[in-house]
């Protein structure tokens, strides 16, 4: 058996007595699209903070090819290729859209901060490097014109879309979306399904997301996790999760006995 | 004939002299300013104790001087004890830093502020032989003895210098905003926890800034004990940190050209209010003509009234966060379609 890309062995998060996520456990395998679905409050976003390392696991292990990361910082954890992007829409409000691309991405060089003080050659090559990279994921994601505007003046539609720009600066292995699709519109839908998935083909990303809309989630993951009450209920293809009864029963609601 | 304006030209007349020597405190401020615009502009760090760091690069400055007096020609001893008080106030920045910067808000402000008054409180403290203690410690005169006849010439000198490191101190602060790390700073600043899962390591992004406002506030320390001669720990209070505080936040959080701007205006005004009705003032410079007090008595209401209409009209800053081209290329903007309506 290989070691998945990417795997979480029985996390679990209590807020004083009351338990977000309990002993979830989920696998990525290189080049994976995979959803994470679950009612509000099932512990979704909860579970990606535990993943990049944005809170602390009470218990259970992160594993990055076979190697324990739980107690990595998260800014060391994105580094090794875990990029995320946010339900509420996080950017650096006060740059403009190139920079917060820009202040994510890394060339091969790193320039220092002497070298940006002093205005050195290598400030000058690692500079010229990275705005022609963010200029080209700017391009990618279709938001180019944007380059100049500050962020927080950006449409909402833009401003998803920069996120998954920033997030890919990171040259990620794993693409963690959570909701990318919200506030959308049906066609604006279909776009951002027909974008992800060009986006694992060309990037050879291994893509988990957290998303509401059904017929967006059944529509480009392979496999599914459905959580609830902070547990793992279910965990299979869509048409199997379709028909799991206890995934009906957690959207649904059963009748009650009385 | 006494004309009011008439000492407004910066001539080498008895009232020029007084303000070259209120241009060579407003450049102190300026560079004071530039320096907590990094921490607390860009950086968003409520940082309380740059008076602190301010001491630490004069007495610094000072004790290199007093060392190696004699030994070295004026200007290398200027050069070199100056970037010995960068030096010992980046030193205190780091020992600071790190331990500090896990803080936020209240939190951090109250620290850096225990830290500055520690400082000033250790000096006064310390055995007189040392740091002077409460009475202060004398600076040598690197460059020029101040005598009757060369004053105009030492204020001017100094004019041109602090003129020359404000200027290259703004170069610096713009340059480190604009590049590759500079631009994690301002990540973290308006949104660390974000920064921390896109790849931005939050605390050396912090500490870095904090280092380096400190080693600029140790310049400001080092040219102010040379410009003064003598430094005294009553002279970095906790006053002087609001003063600082009030040049940034007037200027505008994250603006260079609003820093220099609200130094000129806040700490000139200011500065003039205290030195118009003094019978002695530092370095020989001559008072005013008794037909100036006016001034004193006025020019408070004058600057009461100043901050007044910026807190109204301007509760941002002067220039809030933007840079002078920007606001009037903005301002412009606005004009142009009321004139072509007209």
């Amino acid at each position: 058996m290989t070691t998945p890309l990417f795997a979480v062995e029985c996390v679990r998060k209590c807020y004083g007595g009351l338990t977000a996520v309990c002993d979830v456990s989920l696998e990525l395998a290189e080049g994976d699209l995979v959803g994470l679905i679950g009612p509000n409050g099932a512990g979704k976003t909860t579970c990606f903070n535990l993943i990049t390392g944005a809170d602390t696991c009470s218990a259970g292990r992160v594993l990055w090819e076979g190697r324990n990361v739980t107690s990595l910082p998260d800014f060391r954890r994105a580094r090794l290729g875990l990029a995320r992007t946010f339900q509420n829409i996080r950017l650096w409000a006060d740059m403009t859209a190139l920079d917060n691309v820009r202040a994510v991405c890394r060339g091969s060089e790193e320039a220092g901060w002497i070298d940006g003080l002093l205005r050195t050659p290598r400030h000058h090559r690692v500079e010229r490097l990275v705005t022609g990279k963010s200029l080209a994921l700017l391009a990618r994601l279709g938001i180019e014109r944007f380059a100049d505007t500050r962020a927080g003046d950006l449409p909402y539609g833009p401003q998803r879309k920069l996120e998954i720009a920033r997030a890919l600066a990171l040259e990620p292995r794993v693409l963690l979306l959570d909701e990318p699709a919200a506030g959308m519109n049906p066609a604006e839908k279909t776009d951002l399904m027909r974008m992800v998935e060009g986006l694992r083909r060309d990037l050879g990303l291994t893509i988990l997301l957290i998303e509401h809309d059904m017929r967006f989630v059944m529509g480009i993951c392979e496999r599914i996790y459905v959580l609830d009450h902070g547990e793992r209920i279910a965990h299979g293809t869509p048409a199997e999760i379709r028909r799991d009864p206890k995934v009906i029963a957690a959207y649904l609601g059963t009748e009650s006995p009385c | 004939m006494d004309l009011p304006w008439l000492p407004l030209a910066l001539t080498l007349g008895p009232t020029g002299l007084w303000w070259s020597h209120l241009l060579v405190t407003v450049g102190v401020y300026a560079l004071l300013g530039l320096s907590l615009n990094l921490i607390n502009g860009y950086g968003r760090m409520f940082s309380l104790g740059h008076h602190g760091f301010w001491a630490l690069g004069a007495y610094a400055a000072a004790l290199f001087t007093r060392s190696y007096e004699g030994e070295l020609p004026g200007p290398v001893l200027l050069a070199l004890s100056a970037f010995f008080g960068m030096g010992v106030a980046a030193l205190g920045g780091l020992a600071i830093g790190i331990p500090c910067l896990r803080l936020k808000g209240d939190y951090l402000a109250v620290a850096t502020l225990g830290f500055a008054e520690i400082v000033r409180i250790s000096i006064q403290n310390l055995p007189e032989g040392l740091l002077g203690g409460n009475i202060g410690l004398s600076v040598p005169r690197v460059l020029m003895e101040v005598e009757p006849a060369t004053r105009g010439t030492f204020l001017l000198a100094w004019c041109a210098i602090l003129l020359a490191c404000v200027a290259v101190v703004a170069l610096l602060v713009r340059n480190v905003v604009r590049s590759a790390r500079g631009r994690t700073l301002l990540a973290v600043a308006q949104d660390e926890t974000a920064a921390g899962l896109l790849g931005i390591n939050p605390t050396r992004a912090k500490v870095a800034t904090f280092v380096l406002g400190s080693a600029l506030a140790g310049l400001a320390g080092a040219l102010y004990a040379h410009y003064q001669g003598t430094i005294a720990p009553q002279e970095f209070t906790f006053l002087e940190m609001v003063k600082m505080l009030l040049v940034v936040v007037l200027g505008g959080l994250g603006s260079i050209s609003g820093c220099l701007v609200a130094a000129f205006l806040l700490i000139y005004i200011e500065q003039a209010l205290q030195l118009a009705g003094q019978e002695t003032l530092p370095l020989g410079v001559p008072p005013l003509p008794a037909s100036w007090t006016w001034l004193a008595q006025w020019w408070s209401v004058v600057y009461a009234l100043i901050l007044v209409l910026l807190m109204v009209f301007r509760p941002r800053g002067i220039f809030g966060p933007r840079e002078l081209p920007e606001v009037l290329r903005a301002w412009w903007r606005r004009r142009r379609p009321g004139e072509a309506a007209r």
